[in-house]
């Protein structure tokens, strides 16, 4: 079964050759790529960059699907910036950041889409255990990051559930007015784990 | 209580040739059903279909071809007029209450109406009362027991008063008194109900129970005979399955 | 409250704040009444600071900031590395677990005793804590990294600002729908001490 990270709801049935590509691979190359977006400040390098990102993005085809109106929104952000820049009379630099955003964005949502987050969390936790050494518990830490994503993912999960109640009812998707009841319901979630958590760490 | 259909009624539900197909999986293929009776349960193993089928009756989702209509309206235009028609009871309450506290709650079935949030409010107290739960309004939802949550859905379903409503697993949650309430209010309503189940002895009883499998309708009839069938066909398979590992 | 240790409280929510932040980053298109996108990852950090309280609040965002320099894609729009750290706007990052520290601590100060009440010192403590110190930090950052002069960063980070007041009331209201939903619920800290 493909499953992808399932951050906001990026589930994606179709099998991409990134699905193939193994996750600790991935995220070296997301660090350094994404890195060497900021080494390099020159325009039309980073409109390479992009354009570079760009395909592989469309690459993956169908999988893309659920990713489409976060990449909107990431495009509409990226205008925004320029129009800020440009107000502010640096147009140029207003350019190069919103290709930077939009190509940092590009290859997140890659990953997101086509790495399984048990993987990913397999990766951290191996990254973390140097922390050993200086008394940081990696396992701790390894748990505090692996509970992230997942209520990351029961998030998105419960929004969705919600969503459909509040639909069936009243025949209007929900919008903001979830974002109060979803919290009171992560909230009692998280209850529920301190709970199990007491139960199962040792002392 | 059954309701008592006309001639000139359109039919309550009708699935026309339907196909659903979810990311790689098909989920119906040309499905059509007519359900016309006041009291019918939905069986089968998980996931046969039975929570997908009540998603299109309720427009939640969208046939790739075919057609779903609830008293003649179509299932996916109109939705603020379909919630007069149809209404659905989710499985787990905490997947659908969407106000901290009860009288909200239940006003926010009569929000359709397009009357002040005020007005629906002191209705939704005023329903409270007359079911001897006025203390209840101004409760917060999680300050109530899982039972007491649900029967809170339930209220909040039958306040809207839709046509017909549709229960998903309603049982699994509740204690024995409170599958015996939920038994009671089933009998008691006036509307069309349908209800999907594991636990076979609230619906022996309908007169008509839908078996299905995989998407497709393998028993459809009185009650008792099919919840039987269901029942031969699991523990043969359980027989079957012990005697090949043997 | 139950009697659950605070350790194991302390994971739980700390890992459920982290991944609010998170999961704010990337909601898609939120549009004010001019189409302007924005995004609501700095309602996940004023949240952070009203419900938590400043300790908490900063192993919060501490733990949202470590994910997102190791590589995972949590900056709103699906940004992640350490890229993110030196880019220009990097000084609101920065000021992501400042302005939770500081909401905490108004949050824990501020009166509580009945969901109005907890619901305006949620408005006053992450207007305060919130979107005044994450653009201060901000602004910071955009004349350290994008060489703007003061006067132009000052101006610049302006036109977000009402945009973050908007996010402010969505926290009060949460907050306010917190306190009648969950009436045992003790903001700014106080479930944990």
């Amino acid at each position: 079964m493909t499953e992808g990270l399932r951050l906001g709801s990026f589930y994606s049935d179709h099998r991409t050759w990134l699905h193939a590509v193994s996750a600790p691979l991935k995220l070296l190359l997301l660090a350094v790529f994404g890195s060497a977006l900021y080494v390099f400040s020159n325009a039309v390098v980073l409109l390479a960059c992009t354009t570079l990102c760009l395909l592989l993005f469309a690459s993956l085809g169908r999988a893309t699907q659920p990713a489409r109106k976060l990449l909107v929104m990431v495009v509409a952000a990226g205008l925004l910036i320029t129009a800020f820049h440009a107000y502010l009379q640096q147009p140029l630099l207003g350019v190069v950041s919103a290709l930077r955003l939009l190509s940092a964005s590009l290859l997140g949502i890659a990953l997101m889409l086509t790495t399984r987050s048990n993987d990913l969390l397999d990766v951290l936790e191996n990254l973390l255990s140097p922390l050993n050494r200086f008394g940081v518990k990696s396992s701790a830490l390894a748990l505090q990051v692996a509970l992230m994503l997942r209520f990351t993912e029961h998030f998105f999960i419960q929004w969705k559930r919600l969503d459909d109640a509040h639909r069936v009812r009243t025949g209007k998707p929900g919008g903001f007015k979830l974002l109060a009841p979803l919290t009171i319901r992560m909230l009692t979630s998280a209850q529920r784990v301190a709970d199990a958590l007491e139960l199962r760490l040792p002392p | 209580m059954s309701r008592v259909l006309s001639p000139s009624d359109p039919t309550p539900i009708l699935l026309d040739h339907v196909r659903l197909q979810r990311g790689t999986t098909i989920v119906f293929d040309d499905l059509t059903l007519r359900l016309n009776e006041s009291r019918i349960g939905l069986i089968g193993d998980n996931g046969a279909g039975k929570s997908s089928l009540f998603r299109l009756i309720c427009g939640l989702d969208k046939p790739q071809s075919g057609s779903v209509s609830v008293w003649g309206h179509d299932a996916q235009s109109k939705p603020t007029e379909r919630v007069g028609l149809v209404g659905m009871m989710f499985q787990n309450p905490d997947d659908q209450i969407i106000f901290p506290t009860v009288e909200e709650e239940l006003a926010l079935s009569l929000s359709p109406n397009g009357l002040p949030r005020k007005v629906n409010c002191q209705q939704a107290r005023e329903v409270l009362t007359a079911r001897g739960l006025g203390h209840w309004a101004a409760r917060a939802i999680g300050s109530l027991s899982q039972g007491q949550r649900q029967h809170v859905c339930w209220l909040a379903l039958m306040i809207a008063s839709p046509k017909s409503v549709l229960l998903d697993e309603p049982f699994s949650s509740l204690d024995l008194p409170g599958r015996a309430m939920l038994d009671m209010e089933i009998s008691k309503a006036s509307q069309q109900v349908i209800v999907s189940t594991h636990l076979l002895d609230h619906v022996r009883g309908f007169e008509r129970v839908i078996w299905l499998d995989k998407g497709q309708v393998r028993a459809d009839g009185p009650g008792v005979s099919v919840c039987a069938a269901y029942e031969a066909d699991v523990a043969a398979r359980c027989q079957s399955q012990h005697m090949s590992i043997d | 409250m139950t009697s659950t240790s605070s350790r194991s409280s302390a994971i739980a929510y700390v890992s459920l704040f982290a991944a609010l932040v998170a999961v704010f980053g990337l909601i898609p298109k939120i549009d004010l009444p001019l189409g302007v996108p924005i995004t609501l990852q700095t309602l996940g950090v004023m949240l952070a600071g009203c419900m938590l309280g400043p300790k908490r609040a900063l192993q919060a965002l501490l733990l949202f900031l470590a994910a997102v320099a190791v590589g995972l894609p949590l900056l709103s729009g699906g940004r992640g590395g350490l890229g993110v750290f030196v880019a220009p706007s990097s000084g609101y990052l920065i000021g992501f677990p400042i302005g939770a520290v500081a909401t905490g601590l108004l949050m824990a100060y501020l009166p509580v005793n009945s969901p109005r009440r907890a619901a305006i010192s949620a408005f006053v403590a992450s207007a305060i804590g919130g979107v005044i110190t994450i653009h201060v930090c901000g602004v910071m950052g955009l004349v350290a990294l994008a060489n703007l002069s003061w006067t132009q960063a000052f101006w610049g980070t302006l036109v977000f600002v009402p945009g973050d007041l908007i996010k402010c009331v969505l926290c009060a209201v949460v907050v306010h729908s917190v306190a009648r939903g969950l009436p045992d619920w003790r903001f700014g800290g106080r479930a944990f001490q």
